[in-house]
Parts: structure tokens; sequence; C-alpha cells
């Protein structure tokens, strides 16, 4: 059997590219893991949490570096622990640091680490060129990397991760360091990199609001606990209830509005001039309306209720 | 330089024109990130990489002038006596020739050069990839830390067999061609071979102990210092042991230069031209020393990767 012929890439319609279950770590008396369980798809998935909440723990294990206590991994159908070198070979990571080798070129860095990733030497010379063709570098891919700048070093931390042809790539915080119009390029090729070559993305990052914008997936960690996981739509969707309502009215009235409301058995919050009707069902909708025109107030918008994602990262935190 | 990824067109130039034979098997060549379908070389090919890139980062090759500086100053330096002896032979008459040092000499005007790449080159090669973040990516690779060691000390000692034994080749081939050399095909092959013997066994006890101190520590400087004063250290401090000191002769085992250079006089068996009594020190001794050096600082290089905290 040719190295790395063991490692397939699962049917994504049955079995998760990483699924964890029950999975516990310890260092000593610090319990950085306890029974963890989540299933990673095909696609985008951004694993969030405080610093110090596992994720590196978690990413550790993904790549084998480290041995569960208990509990069971399995990365593209195998134990990363006990076949680490062929789970690796189809693996792509970049490094959250910056500080790449300063005197070695950007070309030579992406062909070394296609070479370390099972690629012949012709056959990474071409794709290291193409990789950093693909992240807006190839006309400066023969520059030390210490003469980079940071959103240079971030491109080409994505491209060594990408040019092996992983099936899966983890990304330690891609946007660190980026101005805004970087960081949404930078999106935007993560985001090329999954739905235009098929390669499943890890994106571990503490910033909500670029895993909300590329991610189709999330798990979320905290104090070495799965506190979410799943598909961020479902996510987002399932943990919403109720009816947003937003009148037109000065802070008394939206205040009386309030308190109708909640005369009325319901329960709301305010900001600004938008209420928030806790309910499940659509006689919330009803309730608004009836007591909108008892007050009589203008109804500027009126919606089922969408949480951010970080509403449910601070829900699922507690 | 890419290779062309054909894209066939779907409806080709038909039907194909008889007076152009081209036509019709025409293809657009397309250039750009693909996915590849082809075998990987596994763990033996990310070693072979992770040897070659040491090499590179030893002796600053695809990078500027100034990383090529050090390394090979000291390569030309370890070489300068033997191209000396080598112009001497030819330039003197036949009676002086056998004046000239015997190759197991020639280690005595070298060994700074040699301690000196093996304290540059060991902190160059672990420090900077612990300082640069380069081992949370070979981590990542199909390499662990067991292959990534191997990797690095197979890449250091070849490096350091540059210095112990290239040279003394040099003055080998450079004697024979001048009838200087040694009498008989036999005797050549036997001079040859522990050329290459005492070249390995010289590097090697420097290799071990220098690697050991730079796993110590990320600052190539503090590695490459520490490592430079700890060979003639070694020598000093033992000797002052045992010449002023009478303490017992088996504490000159700890002089690594003097046990490196003694070790190649009992191979090339030159007892006149011993630093230490084989009363004193039996060969065994030395040989046991040598491993226990290689051992002893192995396991200090391997304990300290074990436990290292990889940061990613």
């Amino acid at each position: 059997m040719p190295p790395g012929a063991g490692v397939n890439v699962p049917n994504s319609e049955t079995v998760p590219l990483v699924s964890a279950r029950n999975v516990s770590k310890s260092y000593g008396s610090h319990v950085a893991l306890s029974d963890v369980s989540f299933d990673i798809e095909p696609g985008i998935t951004g694993v969030l949490g405080a610093n110090g909440a596992g994720k590196t723990t978690i990413l550790g294990m993904i790549i084998g570096l480290h041995k569960s206590d208990g509990g069971q991994l399995q990365v593209l159908e195998q134990d990363p622990w006990f076949a680490g070198s062929d789970v690796r070979m189809r693996l792509g990571y970049a490094p959250e640091h910056h500080t790449l080798p300063p005197t070695m070129q950007a070309a030579d860095f992406v062909q070394h680490v296609a070479e370390l990733h099972g690629l012949p030497k012709t056959e990474a010379i071409t794709r290291s060129s193409d990789a950093l063709w693909l992240v807006g570098l190839g006309e400066e891919r023969f520059r030390p990397m210490g003469s980079m700048s940071t959103g240079q070093r971030q491109r080409v931390k994505l491209a060594q991760a990408i040019a092996h042809d992983p099936a899966i790539v983890m990304l330690d915080e891609p946007t660190d360091g980026l101005d805004p119009v970087q960081r949404d390029a930078m999106l935007d090729l993560i985001r090329d990199v999954a739905e235009r070559f098929g390669i499943s993305v890890i994106l571990s990052s503490h910033l909500l609001e670029e895993v909300e914008q590329i991610c189709d997936g999330v798990v979320i960690i905290g104090e070495g606990r799965t506190l979410a996981s799943g598909s961020l739509d479902s996510l987002v969707n399932s943990e919403a209830t109720g009816v947003v309502v937003e009148v037109d009215a000065d802070d008394r009235a939206v205040a009386a509005f309030a308190a109708q409301l909640q005369a009325r058995g319901a329960s709301v919050t305010i900001h600004q001039r938008r209420v928030t009707i806790e309910g499940s069902d659509d006689s919330v909708f009803d309730l608004a309306r009836d007591v909108c025109a008892d007050e009589g107030l203008g109804i500027v918008r009126m919606s089922r209720r969408r949480l951010s994602l970080e509403d449910v990262f601070l829900e699922s935190l507690g | 330089m890419t290779t062309p990824n054909p894209i066939v067109p779907t409806s080709p130039a038909s039907p194909a024109d008889p007076a152009n034979p081209i036509a019709g098997t025409a293809q657009i060549f397309d250039q750009g990130y693909r996915r590849y379908e082809g075998e990987r070389t596994g763990v033996a090919g990310a070693m072979s990489s992770l040897v070659r890139a040491t090499w590179r980062q030893a002796l600053g090759l695809k990078r500027q002038t100034r990383n090529k500086l050090i390394p090979f100053m000291i390569i030309v330096f370890a070489f300068v006596p033997a191209v000396v002896f080598v112009g001497l032979a030819a330039l003197l008459p036949d009676d002086f020739v056998n004046e000239l040092p015997t190759y197991v000499e020639y280690y005595g005007f070298v060994v700074a050069a040699i301690y000196l790449f093996a304290a540059f080159v060991s902190s160059a090669i672990l420090c900077e990839d612990r300082r640069t973040g380069m081992l949370g990516v070979y981590l990542s690779s199909p390499l662990d830390r067991r292959t990534y060691l191997a990797g690095k000390a197979i890449a250091f000692c070849t490096l350091l067999f540059i210095v112990t034994i290239l040279p003394i080749l040099l003055m080998l081939l450079a004697y024979s061609l001048q009838n200087a050399g040694p009498d008989g095909f036999g005797n050549w092959i036997e001079t040859f071979a522990k050329i290459v013997l005492s070249g390995v066994a010289f590097g090697l006890v420097f290799a071990f102990p220098s690697l050991a101190v730079a796993s110590t520590t990320d600052r190539w400087v503090v590695a490459t210092a520490t490592n430079a004063a700890m060979f003639p250290a070694s020598a000093v401090v033992t000797d002052l042991l045992v010449g002023e000191g009478n303490l017992t002769p088996h504490l000159r085992l700890l002089n690594i230069p003097g046990l490196a250079r003694e070790l190649t006089f009992r191979i090339f068996n030159e007892p006149q031209a011993s630093l230490w009594s084989r009363f004193d020190n039996p060969t065994w001794t030395l040989v046991l020393a040598a491993l226990g050096w290689i051992l002893v600082s192995g396991g200090i290089v391997w304990a300290n990767y074990r436990r290292l905290l990889v940061r990613r």
C-alpha cells in the first residue's frame, strides 16, 4: 500500500471528518478537556472559545500531538494518536504565530512543507508556486519571509497549509494582525479554498464576527467542555425564540408599550426603540400588533428574533 | 515553472479539418492550484526533506550571503591545513615529505574548527526551529518528535563529517597522486577506512554533546557560546584534575576533544603520537566513554524535546 493510501476522505454523506466522543484530557491536576463531544462536517467549521478554553488542546489532539485520556477521537476515520503520520499527511496547518524563518524564501518554505507532507520534489515545486499565486503572492514568492508584512506572512501560512492538497486545513487565528481590508480578503480566500477546491477548513478564532461570516459549522468550547456544536444555521435558529418589534416612538412611549406587554403576561427586554418579546408561537406577533394599536404606536419593523453568533456564544457560556 | 493543466475542450474542433492535422487535437493549457491525486512519499520522504532543509539551514544555502559566512569560513579553516600540506608535499623534496603531519595528526590542526563548526551548526539547526515556530510546523506534518530529531541528527552528523573526513581524504588522494600515499592497494583501502572511521568517531563525539546543549535553549547565541566554551573547558578542567589534582586518569574520558583525538590515534594505531597512556586508559574505556557521551547527550536531547510544549 503506498504511503498515505490508508487515509481516505470520508464520505461526506455518512461520516464526519472529525468526530469526538466524550474526549477528556488532563495535564496533571489541570483538566483541559472534559467529556468533549462534537462532529465536524465538510465545509468551514469554526472552533470558538475564550483563551484557555481548550481549543489548542483539541487542535493538538486532531493533529495527533496529544493522546486523549478517555473517549474516542476520529479524524478522517482514524485515531490520530495511533495513525498520526497518515492523518497528518492529509492535514494542512497554519500556525497562529507570525515568526516564520526570516531568512527563508516563501517559495522554499511552501515547497518544503509540501514535501514534508509527502509530495515528490518536482510536484512540490510546482504546487508551491501555484499555491502562492492563489493567495496573491506570485510576484513575491522569492522574497525572504522576514521582509514580508504580517498580511503577506498570513498568506504564506495559508499557502503552505494548502499546497499539498490536504483533506482538512486547520487555520489558527488566520486574520490575526490584519487590517479590515486584508481581513476580508483573507476570509474570501478561505471561502475560496473550501468552495472551489473542496478542502474542509477548521478555523480557530476568537473573532465571532468572522466565524459567523464564513463558517458553516461551529464548535464552542468553554472550560474544557463542549458548550454547543452543529451547523451555524441550526445553532442560531434553534436558540432564537420570540419577536423583535421596532416602534416609532420616544423612550417614554416605548417604556409604556413594554409595560402593556408585560401586563398581558409577556416577557420583554428593551434596547433603545427595539422591544424583544419572548415566545415561540405566532400569537406573539398578534400580541405585539394589538398592543401597538392600543398604544397608537407605529411599527417600523417586526420580525422573528434572530440570534447572532455572539448571542449564542454568550448564552452557551451562561 | 508549473506543469500545464490540460483543459479538454467540451466541444472539440470537429469535424477535424483534413487539411490541418492539428485541428481537433488542440488543448488549452492552464496553470493554477488544483487537486493532487498522486502518491505520497510518507515519513521517509518527510525525513529526506527535513535533512535537506537542515543542510540548507546550517550552511545558509538559498539565503543571503551573510548567512553563509560563518559556516563556510569554518569549513575553509578546516581545509586550509590540508591544502597547505598537499602543496608542501608537491614542492618539497621526497625526503621531507615524511616529515609532514600524518593523517591522524591532522585533527590536531583542525580540532578548534571542528568544535566551532559543531557549536555553530547544532545551535542553528535546533534553536532556530523552536524560536521561529518551525517545530510546530514539522510536528503537524507526518514527522513526530522521534523522526524529527532523527532527521536533525542525521543532517548534523553528515555536515560534521564534511570537516572531520573530507580534508583528510583530500590529503590521502593528493599524497597518493604524488606517490607519497600508502603503499599498495590493500594499504590504501585500509588507510581510507581508518580515515572514515576516525572521522565518524570524531564527529559523533562532538555532535551529540553540542546537540544536547542546543536542546536546552531557544537562543542560538547562548547555545553556540556554551558549546564553544564547553569543549575546551572540558579539556582544561580534566587535565587539571588528573595532572595537578592527581585524581584517577579515567577522568580524562570527560575531556571531549581529548577523547575524540585519542580515539583517532587508537584507530590508526599510532601509540607514539598518543595523548594518553594505554595502560591508564585502555581502548575499551575510550569506546565506552564515547558511547556514554553519545547516549547521555542523546538522552538529554530526547528528554528536552519529549516534554517540550510545542508553540503553535
